[in-house]
């Protein structure tokens, strides 16, 4: 009689293999602990001398970098609590393309806090409610210390620019970021839109190669293309550029056709026709004035052959996205059909040319009088782990770009809002009746994870920098932050930060802290986890850990 | 045992213990249910097979997504998903009122009573119940002016049981206003007319009602108009694109001037397509800025769509189905299946047309249309499982507006007709029956209290304290609910907190119809091949 001696409870109703975990120590806790060890992983990244991660993907990738998005996405966590804080960082990474270290750190102390909280004898729900009222300050808190002037910028004045983005290279490329911002922020300006609201992110490109220093990287008005021209004409200049979106070859019908031969007079009067054909059209793309063809598909022989001798550049882009990209270079619309021309179809660019860098042949295409829709940071690094951190650097200072063009209000950064926000919200906790005040108090003390982090990651004493901080702060001064290389001067680590130029944008932490209360509120309402017995499938034993994240 | 005779291999489960194992199960269920209740109920987190999270307190969802194993579990959870399926809500009070049910009888079976008289007593409960509640129920008067505030209420009762009170504050109004929106007098109201969709964007706070329509695909062609005001909308479902012949068809010719023609040829039918399309465009938008747009379900391939644009037309392809009935509703016009009788008639309008891309992915909108008889609830989160979590609240928000203009009723909540209906059973209806099927009917209507129990519980009250609070106000002539702040009795009129009247019915008629079946069963038989591995 099986059933008869199946347990009571909730085990026995769920097919085998399901798991399932309820109540304060088995879920609440246990989800906690999987956060806090998350938070560990990231928090040593955060800030300039954070320190990098060495992460191997279940593709045997290798990745070295202190950019905490790519090190959880990496990571592939399992546990489903840790998840959520996983996709905190993301949602963050999406959203503003910075911060998801902050998110992850933040989040993971926040819930740290909650654990000694629930020890005393919190309810959960009081932790959460605590929580709510402490971001919904926290927010109000954070719009008062927004830097006074601030509201306004020119986001084509480069200074102003550099100001801003510096804090967030800096957190990623530290020692660099002068070099880095100043491209960066070269790169950006260029292709501003006329309303910097419609900044796209993709219209800055990054182009890698092997090779060379951090010294030798380079902006181009253009795109920088991978592979070689075509045809033998390998350098072009101030030229006009036709772009087919299919291939430049013949037309062929979508039924197959055939070609109805009835003796050899006509086998070769065939391949003549043909031949007029090609050459028709070739022709009546030199003659619109074109001097290069574009091609978004196979190149045939026949044409390329006209080609060259009408004297056209003939390139390749098979990427559809990438071919409009070049469209938007140069200010063409790719054609479909190989035919006749009409003089606005064609686009300009000041050069072409093929050239060799660093042991690898790339296009360069300069467009500098043109649309200027699109700028590359051309990036040279000895290695390849080295070029993909530094892509990640360019990416989060675009991204800067881009938040700082819909909301250019900047805070102080290098953890003095921080430390301001956690004394705000402690004085605010002491108003607070009931059993919320301990988790206003806690979420206030959270607050103080980023100096630490900062002090301890630099290696200094972080007890005696945050006292030292508050000190600052109680006596007025509410942008004193962490000087990290202020050793030897008078004031010791703790500085004020307008002098030393460092700014985080507000929506950067708007955003972060929101979205770290958030997730850490959720995993706190969880009491109760219900687990599927994993999906099995094959390949499964040789990597455990390597299940998909979605 | 007789039926080992029958077939050795058979397993069989005698009287009391089939009894207990229906009865633990259905406690076991309660158990796991429990918690979900009411606003303060707490979250509970599935871990899917892929490592996919899913996070509710749906109690539907729940159930569904829980793959239950024990045959009585399955069937409890079954009354549950039908439950949904006709009130769209009250999957967790069914389970629960089942399990007390089972939990009541369970103290008297053991007391040795039958269980036969018992079900007796709650067949008799159970109508009595119903009757109650036809007297309880506030009725309300909808016309064809419903009262807003009466349906916020509602909307608002159910959203805060399945989200925190900020959010849910704010699609009370959303829902209120979709269901509102997309009535019509004098028929019944289609749910599917509100399109409900996702953008993984922002806040869970950013969510909002989107009078027209949110198409979660965008133009094909990079260089039509991302945004355009005072818009002709054309719904087809035309094909714009070259498709092959059916039969096997080839091409014979013996130069390239003839194949060029073949080429042309191929294409002529559909570009004519295309150039009445815009002939129609130019005939409505001739002299004025107005813009035009070409919604397809079918395809429009690359050389149809630079011919579109070319004209400034913006056109979009494939279409979902369900979108251009939905299309029609909101923008009006009439959806076309040919070219050929184009007439101004057709088209919709709508004021605002553009699209937004977030990362990868596009999204059309197609707002401020005139009449919207369609709408679309744009639902935003950081991420996926805030996103679920709110379209099922969402979708259960609108089935609690449509149940209330449909009863035109709605029955106070809070546990407060739960603790009227037990005094009512127990005073009036207890003495009116005979023998032993009173204990039926006092079982029952213990039973009735698990749902104020609950939310007292969950609230972290004292369960007894609450009860006796509130049954003493009730005894005093007083209805009243539970305040789940202050474990105070309150009035629920006051507080806004009404539940649907075919929620409570339906529970109340599904519950001890399960029950009874379950406490009926004197003996499990498994028998056939067991198709687990021997344990």
């Amino acid at each position: 009689m099986a059933f008869s001696m199946q347990p009571y409870g909730i085990q026995s109703m769920l097919k085998e293999g399901h798991k399932h975990l309820s109540g304060l120590d088995e879920a609440v806790l246990k989800n906690i602990d999987a956060c806090k060890q998350l938070s560990t992983i990231t928090r040593t990244s955060l800030g300039p001398e954070g320190m990098n991660k060495m992460v191997i993907n279940h593709l045997d990738k290798l990745f070295v970098t202190n950019d905490a998005a790519t090190i959880v996405n990496e990571l592939e966590v399992q546990h489903p609590a840790a998840k959520i804080l996983v996709l905190a960082g993301k949602a963050q990474q999406e959203e503003i393309g910075d911060g998801a270290n902050l998110t992850i750190s933040f989040a993971g102390e926040l819930l740290q806090n909650a654990e000694e909280l629930i020890r005393m004898g919190l309810h959960p729900s009081e932790i959460i409610s605590g929580y709510t009222k402490a971001i919904t300050k926290t927010i109000e808190v954070l719009g008062e210390l927004v830097e006074e002037g601030s509201e306004t910028m020119d986001v084509r004045d480069k200074e102003q620019v550099v100001t801003r983005m510096k804090a967030a290279v800096a957190s990623k490329q530290h020692g660099q970021e002068d070099i880095l911002c100043s491209l960066i922020a070269d790169a950006c300006i260029q292709v501003c839109p006329k309303n910097p609201a419609n900044f796209d992110v993709d219209n800055v490109r990054v182009s890698k190669l092997v090779g060379g220093g951090l010294h030798n990287c380079t902006i181009v008005r253009g795109m920088v293309l991978k592979g070689d021209a075509v045809g033998s004409i390998k350098l072009i200049e101030k030229a006009k550029v036709a772009v087919f979106a299919s291939g430049v070859d013949t037309s062929a019908t979508e039924t197959k056709g055939t070609v109805l031969i009835h003796s050899a007079e006509q086998l070769e009067n065939y391949a003549k026709t043909e031949e007029a054909r090609v050459e028709d059209l070739i022709k009546a793309v030199a003659d619109s004035g074109a001097k290069v063809i574009v091609s978004g598909g196979p190149v045939g022989e026949m044409a390329l052959h006209f080609c060259e001798r009408y004297k056209l550049m003939v390139l390749k882009i098979s990427s559809k996205f990438e071919l409009r990209r070049f469209c938007r270079t140069t200010g063409t619309s790719a054609l479909l059909k190989l035919s006749q021309l009409k003089a606005d179809d064609l686009g300009f660019i000041d050069s072409i040319s093929v050239e060799e860098i660093g042991g690898s042949r790339v296009t360069v295409v300069r467009s500098e009088e043109g649309g200027n829709k699109i700028a590359t940071v051309l990036l040279r690094g000895s290695t390849d782990s080295i070029l993909d951190d530094l892509e990640r650097a360019v990416d989060d200072g675009v991204n800067t770009y881009k938040a700082m063009c819909r909301d250019s209000r900047m805070v102080p950064g290098a953890a003095a809002t921080e430390i301001e926000l956690a004394r705000r919200l402690k004085e605010f906790s002491f108003k607070e009746t009931g059993l919320d005040q301990y988790a206003i108090a806690k979420f206030a003390e959270s607050f103080e994870m980023v100096p630490r982090t900062l002090a301890e990651n630099a290696g200094l004493n972080p007890m005696d920098i945050i006292s030292k901080l508050y000190e600052k702060h109680a006596s007025g001064n509410a942008k004193v932050g962490i000087d990290l290389e202020g050793g030897d001067s008078e004031d010791g680590f703790c500085k004020d930060v307008s002098t030393l130029n460092i700014w985080d944008l507000y929506v950067t932490k708007f955003f972060a802290l929101k979205f770290a209360a958030d997730a850490a509120c959720t995993v706190l309402r969880v009491d109760q986890i219900i687990m599927a017995k994993p999906a099995g499938g094959p390949g499964r034993r040789e990597q455990p850990a390597g299940m998909d994240e979605d | 045992m007789s039926l080992r005779v029958l077939n050795p291999n058979a397993e069989v489960l005698n009287k009391s213990a089939a009894l207990h194992m229906n009865i633990n199960a259905a406690k076991g269920l309660q158990d796991v249910l429990k918690t979900n209740l009411g606003p303060k109920g707490t979250i509970k987190m599935l871990v899917g097979g892929a490592g996919d999270i899913k996070l509710t307190k749906d109690g539907n969802t729940l159930l569904k997504e829980m793959q239950i194993q024990n045959p009585t579990a399955i069937m409890i959870a079954r009354t549950a998903v039908a439950q949904d399926d006709t009130s769209g809500d009250g999957t967790t009070s069914t389970v629960l009122f089942i399990g007390e049910l089972m939990k009541q009888s369970e103290r008297y079976i053991d007391e040795g009573m039958h269980p036969r008289v018992l079900v007796d007593g709650f067949e008799i409960a159970k109508r009595a119940t119903l009757q109650f509640l036809e007297k309880f129920k506030t009725p309300v008067v909808m016309g064809s002016e419903p009262d807003k505030e009466i349906l916020k209420m509602v909307a608002r009762t159910t959203l805060r049981t399945k989200l925190y009170e900020g959010l849910a504050d704010q699609l009370t109004d959303i829902v209120v206003n979709a269901v509102l929106g997309i009535r019509k007098p004098d028929e019944p109201i289609d749910l599917f007319m509100v399109e409900i969709m996702h953008m993984r964007h922002k806040f869970d706070v950013d969510t909002r009602l989107v009078e027209g329509l949110v198409l979660d695909h965008g133009s094909r062609h990079p260089d039509m108009k991302r945004r355009a005001e005072n818009c002709y909308i054309l719904t087809c479902n035309v094909s714009l694109e070259y498709e092959k012949s059916e039969i096997n068809a080839g091409f014979f010719y013996s130069n390239a001037e003839q194949r060029e023609a073949m080429v042309a040829a191929e294409r002529r039918s559909v570009d004519e397509r295309v150039k009445k399309i815009i002939e129609l465009k130019n005939k409505v938008c001739a002299v004025t800025e107005n813009n035009f747009v070409v919604i397809n379900q079918k395809g429009i391939d690359p050389p149809s769509l630079h011919l579109l644009q070319q004209e400034g037309i913006i056109a979009l392809r494939r279409a979902k189905r369900r979108n251009m009935e939905r299309l029609v509703l909101a923008c009006g016009g009439e959806a076309i299946n040919s070219v050929d009788d184009l007439t101004p008639d057709c088209l919709g309008w709508a004021g605002l047309v553009y699209e937004h891309v977030l990362g990868e992915d596009k999204y059309t909108f197609v707002e401020n249309v005139r009449h919207p008889h369609s709408c679309t609830i744009l639902i935003k989160g950081p991420n996926d499982h805030t996103i679920a979590q709110i379209k099922d609240a969402v979708r259960d928000g609108l089935r609690a507006v449509k149940n209330t203009i449909e009863d035109e009723a709605v029955v106070l909540g809070a546990g407060a007709f739960e603790v009227a209906a037990r005094q009512y059973l127990i005073n009036e209806v207890k003495k009116s029956v005979q023998g032993r099927a009173q204990l039926g009917v006092e079982a029952f209507a213990d039973a009735l209290l698990v749902v104020p129990k609950t939310l007292a519980e969950n609230a972290g009250l004292d369960t007894q304290d609450v009860i006796i609070g509130l049954t003493g106000e009730h005894d005093r002539g007083n209805v009243v609910g539970l305040n789940h702040q202050t474990g105070e009795p309150m009035d629920p009129q006051m507080e806004g907190i009404f539940d649907n009247y075919s929620v409570k019915r339906q529970i109340i008629n599904s519950g001890p119809v399960i029950a009874s079946q379950l406490l009926l069963v004197d003996e499990v038989i498994r028998a056939g091949r067991n198709m687990r591995k021997p344990t």
